[in-house]
């Protein structure tokens, strides 16, 4: 997208490894052991571009997706996404205990509501810490779908062209569970965002 | 038309009525609302609780968790969930009493949201429900939904897994097996002859057939991780994760023994006179492109080829190269 | 000997972002210090072996090396650099490892804050 510069999407980045690193001390917490959670990097989209090819969603099974609504000086649809098979076997290792899949399944719901708020809480909350603004949110909704449900509902409700796509990888240290999650942010303006990049880049511009 | 009709009532009796706890703090963390559930399953009145800081009101200890969420929630002003799974009962709250039976904590989900006083002070919303209730509720709709789920990926003749499952399966068996660098193996299993039987015995003895030799087949399989599916009219497909070729070969020779073992009747069958399957195994470490399934169908071919009634197993050739290095 | 108030910083981050932030922070401060950067761990140990600096700040998730390590390694042969690790991780593994090297966490975003910790401890580890 011609509005984004590379700084802006390094600023990002940025943001979202922040954000990651407080994710990752909450559940740290919860789990009692090492998290490590890594934003690679950002990417803009056409959003008629996002599918689950582009968005390397290889995957045939059950997806499940965390979203929330966060409004402010610019409205943005928040969605993590993560295969189901993965987000039971995260929530087995944060439960720490020996549960079978079945039994798993009658919490899965609410502890990945819980789980997403956590990554989109923390993404979002260090966004407007260091860009200096104040959102709201609804509570964390969550829905399994296939990919391309998810997708397509995301598609429908955003009037937005360009996306915004994280890849974040969540590791948790000594039980070896590793899982990518795929966070997207459609907002009602990025043109409100790069905006507010901008003042922020503003008092170091000179330097570059 | 809703102002009129708010004024109806008033909010505190309706606080107090709500099956569901409410506890308003201040961005300080004292309590500004104490609704009646939570005095009941706290076992601690109203008027103790306000205006006391929410961590020192209970007699035990708050969660950490609870404290953590509960002070984000009032800084970054982001609603907050805990969950029954990751955090079991985070307030000293307590399960009705029973006679004669000690008081229970009670499993509790909570949400916490930012909201704003009339003074417009920064204050945080505490709900809670027993999560008991919902986490019935939540079997019942699963079991619901499994029915469906079920219908979707069965096979209406054989009652084991259909093509379509087992399309969605095999992609993500092999996804697993290469990230996970294990083995993967594909049984494709034909039964021979079935053409002759069918125009020899009909169709209905040729469906008995497939049932049969989809139950004995099936019931050769004990690990959850393994599947079979019906892949076509007579054919079937098994994904078997973790097993090195011999081991897989060895299974290969109890599933053509099991069918051999029913001992049904064929006259046309040249060389049995019975119903016999012939057996193609791919198994490897699916790297890149690697297809098992077009290899496993290579070696269904050569088993034919061979004369029948017997297995042919062949390795992924890039796997061989892999494990000498 | 030069004029000990001139200090020389190694800025070792992968964020452009980031380093402007550190130096702008950090010039605002010690207008006279001078500064340079390296955008990952392994070309940190170069330039340091080369040109060794007073101070040196380092982030730890990076391309290649761990900022950790590349730390470990430079203090290895320069143990007279002070290093303050950068990160937005600030789990207790960090810390502990931060601290086993003699080093100190700050916790990202760089801020005046995080900067006046940083200028703290390169002034007292003296």
């Amino acid at each position: 997208m011609r509005q984004f510069s590379e700084l802006h999407l390094d600023a990002l980045t940025e943001i979202f490894s922040i954000g990651a690193g407080r994710a990752a001390l909450s559940l740290s917490e919860i789990v009692g052991d090492e998290v490590r959670i890594s934003v690679p990097s950002v990417q803009i989209i056409n959003a008629e571009d996002i599918n689950p090819v582009t968005l390397s969603l290889t995957d045939t099974g059950r997806f499940g997706a965390v979203s929330q609504h966060f409004s402010g000086p610019f409205n943005a649809e928040a969605l993590l996404l993560f295969t189901e098979d993965q987000a039971l076997k995260i929530i087995s290792d944060m439960m720490g205990s020996q549960m079978s899949n079945e039994e798993l399944a009658e919490f899965e719901h609410e502890a990945m509501c819980e789980l997403g708020n956590i990554i989109l809480n923390a993404c979002l909350s260090s966004m407007a810490d260091i860009l200096n603004f104040v959102l709201e949110s609804s509570l964390p909704d969550y829905t399994v779908a296939s990919a391309e449900e998810i997708l397509h509902r995301l598609k429908k409700d955003s009037s937005q062209p360009y996306v915004l796509v994280l890849h974040i990888d969540l590791a948790i240290e000594k039980r070896h569970t590793a899982g990518n999650l795929v966070f997207l942010l459609s907002t009602s303006s990025l043109t409100n965002l790069v905006t507010h990049l901008d003042q922020f880049l503003g008092n170091i511009h000179e330097q570059n | 038309m809703s102002k009129i009709d708010t004024k109806h009532f008033d909010m505190d009796n309706i606080f107090n009525t709500i099956n569901l706890g409410l506890i308003a703090v201040d961005a300080e963390g004292k309590v500004l609302l104490w609704n009646d559930w939570i005095a009941k399953h706290s076992n601690i009145q109203e008027a103790d609780a306000l205006n006391q800081s929410l961590e020192n009101v209970f007699a035990e200890t708050v969660s950490p968790a609870f404290l953590t969420a509960l002070n984000s929630t009032l800084t970054h002003r982001l609603p907050v969930v805990l969950s029954t799974a990751l955090h079991r009962s985070p307030l000293p709250l307590y399960n009705p009493p029973k006679i004669n039976q000690p008081q229970t904590r009670m499993y509790q989900s909570i949400a916490i949201t930012p909201i704003r006083s009339q003074q417009n002070e920064s204050c945080g919303l505490i709900q809670i429900t027993d999560s008991s209730s919902s986490i019935k509720r939540e079997k019942i709709l699963r079991s619901h939904s499994e029915i469906l789920k079920k219908e979707a990926t069965t096979d209406g003749l054989t009652d084991i897994c259909n093509r379509r499952f087992f399309d969605a399966h095999y992609e993500m068996a092999v996804a697993d097996a290469k990230r996970q660098k294990h083995y993967l193996s594909i049984f494709m299993i034909d039964i021979d002859f079935f053409k002759l039987y069918n125009d020899q015995y009909g169709h209905l003895a040729g469906d008995e057939v497939i049932k049969q030799v989809a139950r004995t087949l099936k019931a050769q399989l004990s690990r959850a991780t393994d599947i079979i599916a019906r892949y076509g009219g007579e054919e079937f497909v098994l994904v078997m994760p973790y097993l090195p070729k011999k081991t897989a070969e060895q299974f290969a020779e109890k599933l053509r023994s099991a069918v051999f073992n029913l001992a049904i009747p064929h006259i046309k069958s040249p060389l049995f006179k019975q119903i016999t399957i012939s057996i193609g195994i791919c198994t490897g470490i699916p790297e890149n492109d690697d297809n098992l399934l077009n290899t496993a169908d290579t070696a269904l071919y050569q088993a034919k080829q061979k004369g029948r009634n017997q297995f042919i197993s062949l390795a992924l050739c890039e796997i061989e190269e892999y494990l000498e290095q | 000997m030069p004029d000990s108030s001139i200090k020389k910083l190694l800025i070792v981050d992968d964020s452009k972002v980031s380093r402007i932030l550190i130096r702008t922070h950090i010039l605002a401060q010690r207008p006279e210090w001078l500064i340079t950067e390296a955008t990952c761990g392994e070309d940190a140990i170069a330039l340091v072996n080369t040109d060794p600096p007073d101070y040196c700040t380092m982030d730890i998730n990076m391309p290649g090396i761990q900022g950790t390590d590349a730390a470990a390694q430079i203090l290895l042969n320069h143990p007279s650099i002070k290093i303050v690790i950068f990160s937005a991780n600030i789990q207790e593994t960090h810390q502990a490892r931060a601290h086993s090297l003699g080093s100190i966490l700050v916790a990202k975003p760089v801020t005046e804050k995080s900067i006046a910790l940083t200028l703290d401890y390169f002034k007292n580890a003296q």
